[in-house]
Parts: C-alpha cells; sequence; structure tokens
C-alpha cells in the first residue's frame, strides 16, 4: 500500500513539473494525432490494395492499431522514462541517493519519473479501440474484458522486465541508450498482427523481444483468438521475466557496489 | 562509555580497471583479451566516531574518501574489512539504517530540476514516511538555520549553485538523521556561502546531536568545522586525531614573528629568516628551540612584540602528503 | 585540405576504436535497422501474394528487392545526429567543439562514416540472406549501377545536412524529441520507408518529390531497381545537388543563428 501511496506522491510531483511547461501538452497532442493520423493512412494504403491482412479485416487491425497507442502509451507514461532515470542515474552517479533511501531502490528508480501527456497515447488508444470494436459489432463482454486487461496487465510487466534488464545492463556497460532507441524500432512491428511475420521473426519478437505479448495477445483477447495455451503463456511469461529481471537489477546493483570484487 | 556511532575495522576497498593502449591494433586485441590492473582506492583503514561527533575527512583527490564515505552510507561494498553505523552493517542496506542517515554530495543533485525544491521535499517526506508534525518541524528548523524562505518556491534550475546547495541539504536532513554524510558540501561555492554552510552545520550538529563525517579539501572547511579530522592519503591513514596534534606531529619548525625598529639587525643566528618588512622579522626555528631562541631574543634585542606561530594548516598539510608520497 | 584529411584519417582510427568498445549496443542498432523495413517487406510481400502477385507496378520479388536495397540505402545514409547533439548540449560538451579550429561537422561526417565502415559488410550479408529469403528479383541496366553510386552518396550528403541543421534546434529548444519524432514520422512515410511512393495516391506522390525525403532514400533505391530513364535519373540526381546547395546554405545560417544562441545563455 505504501508503494501506492509513493507512486501517488511520485505522480503528483511530475504533474506539478509537467504543468509548468504546457506548451508540452499541445506538443504532445499534435505529435499523438500525427503518428495516429499516419497509421491510419498507412492501413488506408494497404487495404486499398487487399481486404484482408493475413487472416485479419481491417477493423481488427484498428483495433491492434488501438491496443499498438495503449500499450505505447503506458510505455511512454511510467516505463521507458524510469528506466532512462536509471541509465542517467549509473552514469551520473546520482543512483547513490536512491540507493540511501529507506525504500526499495528499484521501485524508487522505476517511478521517479512519469512522462504524463504520454495520457493522450493511452486516451487515444482507447478511443480507436472501442471505435473499432463498435464498428466490429462485436459484444464484448464482461469476461472477455477482464482477460483483456489481465492480458494488458501482463504484458506490461513483461514489457517493464525486459526493459529493466536492458536497463541495467548500464551496470556493466557505459552505453545503453542506443537499446532503449532500438527497442523503440522493435515495438513498431507490434503494429501489424504477429502472426504474418515468418516463423523465426515470430519467435523472436515473442520471446528475444517481447512485443507480442505486449500488443498481439491483448488484442486477440478482443477479437476472439485468443486461446488457453497462450493466455497461461502470457501470465507465466509475466511472473518469469518479473522475478528473473528483478534477479538481473540485483546482480547489477551487486556489481555496481562492487560486492563481487 | 557510549559505543560508537561509526567503527571502521581494516577497511578495504579494491577496484579492477581494464586498460586500452591507443590505436586500431590495440582496440582489436582488447577483444580478445583485456588488460586488467588492480587498485586499492581505500588500503586498511580503522576509526571510530562517537555519537555526535564532527569529524572531518581530509586528504586530496583519489586519496579514497568518497569511496570510504559511500562505503559508510552502504552505497559500495568494500572488497574486506567491516564497518558498522549505528550498529548496522551500511551494505545489507536495512531500512532502519536508511532512516537514520543520510548522504549529501555536492557534486551531485537530488532535486527534481524543474519544479521547486518544496515538491522535492514532499517526495522525501514521503519516502522517509516523516509524520506531518516532523516534517513541518523540521522543515522550519531548516528553513530558518539555512536562510531558504523565498527559495523553496522557485524552480530548482533557477537557483544559483549555492542556493541549491542549500535546498539539498535542507532535503537530505528533513528527516533528521542521526547520521551525516557530505561529500565536498562546499566545493565551488563562493567564500561567504562556503561560510554560511559552515555554520549551519555546526549548528545542526549541535542542536541535533547528530554524527557527522564529512570530506573537503578546502582547509577553512575542515579548520572551521572539526577538532578531529582523519588524513588519508593513497587509501591509507595518515592521522587520525586533534588538528593541533597534528600540526605537532608533522611540522619540526615555527614561525616567530619578532618586531624591532628596523630590518638592519643581523637575526640569522637565532634562525632562518624568511622574510623582513618594516622591522618586523619572520623567523623559522626547529620546534626544540623555540624556547630558548625566544628567550635569547628577549634578552638580546629592543623587542616591541614577539609571537610564536605554528605555520598555516595548509602548510602542514602539504608537509604531510610530501612527506608520504611514494 | 591536406589538414583536412589528416583530421578524417585520425577521426577514423578514433573511432574505429570506439566502435568496438561499444560494438555490443552497434549490433543492436543494427537490428532494428534491419528490423522496420523486414516489417514492411513482409506486409507488402502478403498483400501482394493475396492480391494475385502483385500491386500496382510492383511483383512480390520487387516489393522484396524494393525493401532490401532499401533497408542498405538507409544503412548508409541514417545519422544519429539529432540525438547526439542535444545530448552534447545538455552535457555542455558542445562548448569543447566549439574551441575547436575546425567546424565540428567535419569530426561527426567522419565519425558516421567509420561506424558504418565497420557495419555495412555485415549488412550486406544481412542483406544476401533475406534476398534469398525473400526472392527477391533485381535486373537494374549496367548505366544505373553508375547512377546509383552517386545518388547514395548524395543521398548521404543531403540526409546528413539535413539532419545535422535540423539537430540545431537544441541551440534553441530542449523540447527537440518531439521535433525529432515529427521529423522521422514525415519520414517514414514520405522517404518510401513505409510504401513505394508510387503505390501513394498521385497528390502525396507530388508531395513526396517536392519535399527533400524522397531524395535522401527513395531516390537511390528507384535508380538501382531500374523505374527510371537515364533522363530522369540525371534530372534526379539535379534534384539532388540542389537540395545539397540548399542544405549547404541552411546549415550556415542556422549553425551561425545557434552558436550567438548558445553563447548568449553562457551555456
Amino acid at each position: 500500500m505504501n508503494y501506492l501511496r509513493l507512486f501517488v506522491v511520485f505522480f503528483r510531483v511530475s504533474l506539478m513539473g509537467e504543468l509548468a511547461y504546457r506548451v508540452n501538452f499541445f506538443v504532445q497532442l499534435f505529435q499523438s494525432f500525427l503518428s495516429l493520423g499516419l497509421s491510419l493512412i498507412g492501413l488506408a494504403v494497404i487495404f486499398s490494395f487487399t481486404n484482408t491482412l493475413g487472416g485479419w479485416r481491417p477493423d481488427e487491425v484498428l483495433a491492434l492499431v488501438g491496443v499498438y497507442f495503449l500499450v505505447g502509451g503506458m510505455i511512454s507514461l511510467i516505463i521507458q522514462p524510469g528506466m532512462q532515470e536509471l541509465i542517467d542515474s549509473v552514469r551520473h552517479g546520482t543512483l547513490d541517493f536512491a540507493l540511501t533511501k529507506p525504500e526499495d531502490a528499484q521501485f524508487i528508480i522505476s517511478i521517479s519519473r512519469v512522462e504524463i501527456w504520454s495520457l493522450i497515447d493511452i486516451l487515444m488508444g482507447i478511443g480507436v479501440l472501442v471505435f473499432a470494436l463498435v464498428r466490429m459489432g462485436e459484444r464484448v463482454g464482461g469476461w472477455e474484458a477482464a482477460i483483456f486487461i489481465l492480458m494488458l496487465l501482463a504484458g506490461g510487466v513483461i514489457i517493464y522486465s525486459f526493459w529493466l534488464i536492458l536497463a541495467a545492463l548500464s551496470f556493466w556497460f557505459v552505453r545503453v541508450e542506443n537499446i532503449l532507441t532500438v527497442f523503440q524500432s522493435m515495438f513498431e512491428a507490434g503494429r501489424w498482427p504477429i502472426s504474418l511475420y515468418p516463423g523465426w521473426l515470430r519467435y523472436g519478437l515473442t520471446f528475444v523481444i517481447p512485443v507480442a505479448f505486449a500488443v498481439t495477445v491483448p488484442a486477440e483477447a478482443l477479437t476472439g483468438r485468443l486461446n488457453w495455451e497462450t493466455l497461461l503463456i502470457a501470465v507465466a511469461l509475466a511472473v518469469v521475466l518479473f522475478i528473473g529481471s528483478r534477479l538481473f537489477w540485483r546482480a547489477g546493483l551487486r556489481h555496481y557496489s562492487g560486492a563481487s570484487a | 562509555m557510549k559505543s560508537p556511532s561509526i567503527h571502521v575495522q581494516n577497511l578495504r576497498k579494491v577496484y579492477t580497471v581494464s586498460q586500452q593502449e591507443a590505436g586500431t591494433a590495440a582496440a582489436l586485441g582488447s577483444l580478445v583479451h583485456r588488460h586488467k590492473i588492480e587498485i586499492a582506492a581505500v588500503d586498511g583503514i580503522s576509526f571510530d566516531l562517537a555519537a555526535g561527533e564532527m569529524v572531518g575527512f581530509l586528504g586530496p583527490n583519489g586519496a579514497g574518501k568518497t569511496t570510504t564515505l559511500k562505503m559508510l552510507s552502504g552505497v559500495l561494498h568494500p572488497t574486506t574489512g567491516e564497518a558498522t553505523v549505528l550498529g548496522y552493517i551500511p551494505w545489507k542496506r536495512e531500512k532502519p539504517f536508511l532512516r537514520q542517515i543520510t548522504l549529501v554530495m555536492g557534486q551531485r543533485n537530488q532535486l527534481v530540476w524543474d519544479i521547486p525544491a518544496l515538491h522535492s521535499f514532499e517526495l522525501n517526506r514521503a519516502i522517509y514516511r516523516i509524520p506531518p508534525d516532523d516534517y513541518r518541524y523540521m522543515l522550519d528548523q531548516l528553513t530558518e538555520l539555512l536562510g531558504l524562505g523565498p527559495l523553496l518556491h522557485k524552480p530548482v534550475r533557477n537557483l544559483s549553485l549555492g542556493e541549491r546547495m542549500k535546498c539539498e541539504i535542507a532535503a537530505a536532513l528533513l528527516h533528521r538523521p542521526s547520521v551525516v554524510f557530505l561529500d565536498e558540501p562546499t566545493i565551488g561555492l563562493d567564500v561567504t556561502m562556503q561560510r554560511r554552510i559552515r555554520a549551519f552545520l555546526t549548528e545542526y550538529n549541535q542542536r541535533f546531536g547528530a554524527t557527522v563525517l564529512l570530506t573537503s579539501h578546502y582547509m577553512a572547511d575542515v579548520e572551521a568545522l572539526a577538532k578531529r579530522i582523519v588524513v588519508i592519503h593513497h587509501g591509507k591513514l595518515l592521522f587520525d586525531g586533534d588538528l593541533s596534534v597534528l600540526v605537532q606531529k608533522f611540522t619540526a619548525h615555527k614561525t616567530i614573528e619578532v618586531q624591532i625598529g628596523d630590518c638592519q639587525a643581523d637575526l640569522n643566528q637565532y634562525g632562518e629568516v624568511l622574510s623582513c618588512a618594516d622591522g618586523h622579522f619572520t623567523l623559522r626555528v626547529p620546534k626544540a628551540e623555540t624556547a630558548r631562541v625566544t628567550e635569547r631574543l628577549l634578552a638580546d634585542l629592543p623587542v616591541i612584540d614577539l609571537t610564536v606561530e605554528d605555520p598555516p594548516i595548509e602548510e602542514v598539510i602539504e608537509m604531510v602528503f610530501a612527506q608520504e608520497s611514494p | 585540405m591536406r589538414g583536412l584529411v589528416e583530421l578524417y584519417t585520425q577521426q577514423f582510427k578514433t573511432t574505429t576504436a570506439m566502435m568496438f568498445q561499444y560494438r555490443a549496443s552497434l549490433f543492436i542498432w543494427m537490428i532494428g535497422q534491419v528490423l522496420e523495413p523486414l516489417v514492411y517487406l513482409v506486409i507488402w510481400t502478403i498483400v501482394s501474394n493475396g492480391s494475385g502477385g502483385s500491386v500496382g507496378s510492383y511483383t512480390t520479388k520487387e516489393f522484396a528487392a524494393y525493401f532490401i536495397v532499401l533497408m542498405l540505402v538507409n544503412q548508409v545514409t541514417y545519422t544519429w545526429i539529432m540525438y547526439d547533439f542535444e545530448y552534447r548540449i545538455r552535457e555542455g560538451t558542445l562548448s569543447f567543439a566549439l574551441l575547436k579550429p575546425v567546424h565540428p561537422i567535419h569530426s561527426d561526417i567522419a565519425d558516421n562514416l567509420s561506424s558504418k565502415l565497420i557495419t555495412l559488410p555485415i549488412m550486406i550479408i544481412i542483406a544476401v540472406g533475406l534476398a534469398v529469403a525473400f526472392h527477391a528479383s533485381i535486373s537494374p541496366p549496367l548505366w544505373a549501377i553508375g547512377v546509383f553510386i552517386p545518388a547514395l552518396l548524395l543521398a548521404f550528403l543531403v540526409r546528413f545536412l539535413m539532419e545535422w541543421t535540423l539537430a540545431q534546434a537544441a541551440f534553441w529548444t530542449t523540447r527537440v524529441s518531439a521535433l525529432n519524432q515529427t521529423y522521422f514520422m514525415m519520414m517514414l512515410f514520405l522517404s518510401g520507408q513505409m510504401v513505394p511512393l508510387v503505390l501513394l495516391p498521385y497528390p502525396v506522390q507530388i508531395v513526396a518529390t517536392i519535399l527533400p525525403f524522397r531524395w535522401m532514400i527513395s531516390f537511390p533505391v528507384e535508380i538501382l531497381l531500374g523505374q527510371h530513364t537515364p533522363v530522369e535519373a540525371l534530372e534526379g540526381l539535379g534534384i539532388q545537388v540542389a537540395w545539397l546547395i540548399v542544405g549547404t546554405i541552411l546549415l550556415r545560417f542556422v549553425w551561425r543563428a545557434g552558436v550567438r544562441a548558445y553563447s548568449a545563455v553562457g551555456a
């Protein structure tokens, strides 16, 4: 519970910081619209030549785009800024401050930066998603919604853990910003149904870089494509990765503080 | 006798550094094999601090001051040796321990850059779970002692270096830590601001009975703040004790200032004449002979004024380091 | 001029040593460089196969060739200067560069080229692998290969100048990441990275031709795929040269103003 309280305090502080730059709101708004616009134009171009993309109908791909924006928004709202903070604070030596705080350092670092205006992406994603679902005429019952949210959470945990592992590499290597930038371009691959890709790439985007679990799987939950196997794997992977990343973080910290020396 | 607040025994920290020679061939070579060397940043030091004591940690750059401080605040693990702070082993980073200490680094800041410092204070209040009454009390105290009033509501990025440091220190002390580690708290500040921070630290130490360990390479800091100093160099402890004892121990000479009529007299028979201006001689004499020379001077010459002084502290320290350099 | 050659050689040596230090991140960066065109290659392959083996003027095999060549062209022309510049200004390291008696763009170009010389061989191997996997077909006339080289070089220079100029925005604003993202989105769409430009609606094609993006990536690809007549190719080279001139003028102007702004705040 204390974690939640701390999160609220950090969130409030970030909000106040952001309100100092109100321009950022409009910048983000413009960017989000541009990005969504280009996505939609891309879809329009593709679907002007075909009716279905690997078995996905236009509205279903649209729903996927909604989930993509929703998840992307979540990442840039909290996950990415926190991991950026981790990398920066290792380089600048300000990690020491987090380490001398009487709270879990991983938690403190993870929530220490919040990009408030990414909420725009999240809202936009939800909007597109709802629009697509209405057009599909699909009835989303409480059960599907619950599964969807569960998958979204699992995906969030998977992505967070994955990023933590990447960012914690900065305990050993000087320059890891590249990795974060590249993750962005890999995440782009999630705009499209993972099932389109050739086997090795699909495998890579599922287990090496877990984009599939973040975007495709939740979208599958809503478009009635999800099977129990995938659901269980997603939950299991979330748990395993979370624990694994925690261990990795601890190893990094040991390296940082020189316990192994 | 009270148990010591900080106890350090044979603390050692060895870093492994990989080296790379210049040039492409060497770069390629380093893919296969990296040349590694070990450097002992802290090489077996021991000391104790009583509760409420304020001690200056002295040494040139790279002496191992910061490394020691980081080990004591739990950021770094030592390679060997032991230390306890308030009875805790620092690098276990137990929450009750962390709640009672703080770390201030003069060259890094923990305040959130874009917003007023007060918001960062709020963050620390939440992190340290400071009860509202205690928080208000400490905030009032710190605001008064440091003169924070108008600074609290300005975005941190708009503060001057000195103002920011004051806020940094305040943020670090809100939870009323009983052990305070300060790493170069006055670095880069102007003389007035340095004095201000020093006065505050003394006041804080007395008012709240906190144990304070600070590093600095400004002699004035240490002279003003700490009666006791710990000098380290190349990771080894050179001296631990009163500042005055250090001077005693490391200086073989004293200077005698003597005022007579003019500069005509030849005082070389009494000691080494360093300078003379308007009849004001500065003599350097071996410590053991100080009393005898003074006596002779007073007997032989029409002395107007005479004082015996230790050489300035900077010189002493310089001498200490010069003696110990390999 | 000799000094410049010396500078480039020296910079090349340092960067090579540096790149080996950062080999891990360099490799990961390359994954990104491959993945993006690959995604669109997959999408268009599916679309093309689904509609009888071709879309517009593109057959499935030509799509493969298009995106694989595009991947290589992108690899040769990309820069990271927009991120780097912001970092330099934020961390204050630009001040050192300003003290040196050479324009900082030279060390950036040398930096960029040397990192590519290291990564390009690997990229070519990947490209060949992909070409086999996706049955890419390409049969450019001989003269087109000759034109491809200058077109690629010009594309690199135009993109470098443009992005170097845009990077100067960091002198005035701390929100360059928004600008960068906007730029990259435009780039993605209008340089042919998402879809071959000829498949876009006609008005969009015109916009793409007017703006510089096409000339930074798409044009060399089009040349190598043999989509232009010799006259069109020469016209294209002419437009690239024009952009090069515009870019140079722009860069000089913006750089001077930027340095003035930078020194005014005394950073």
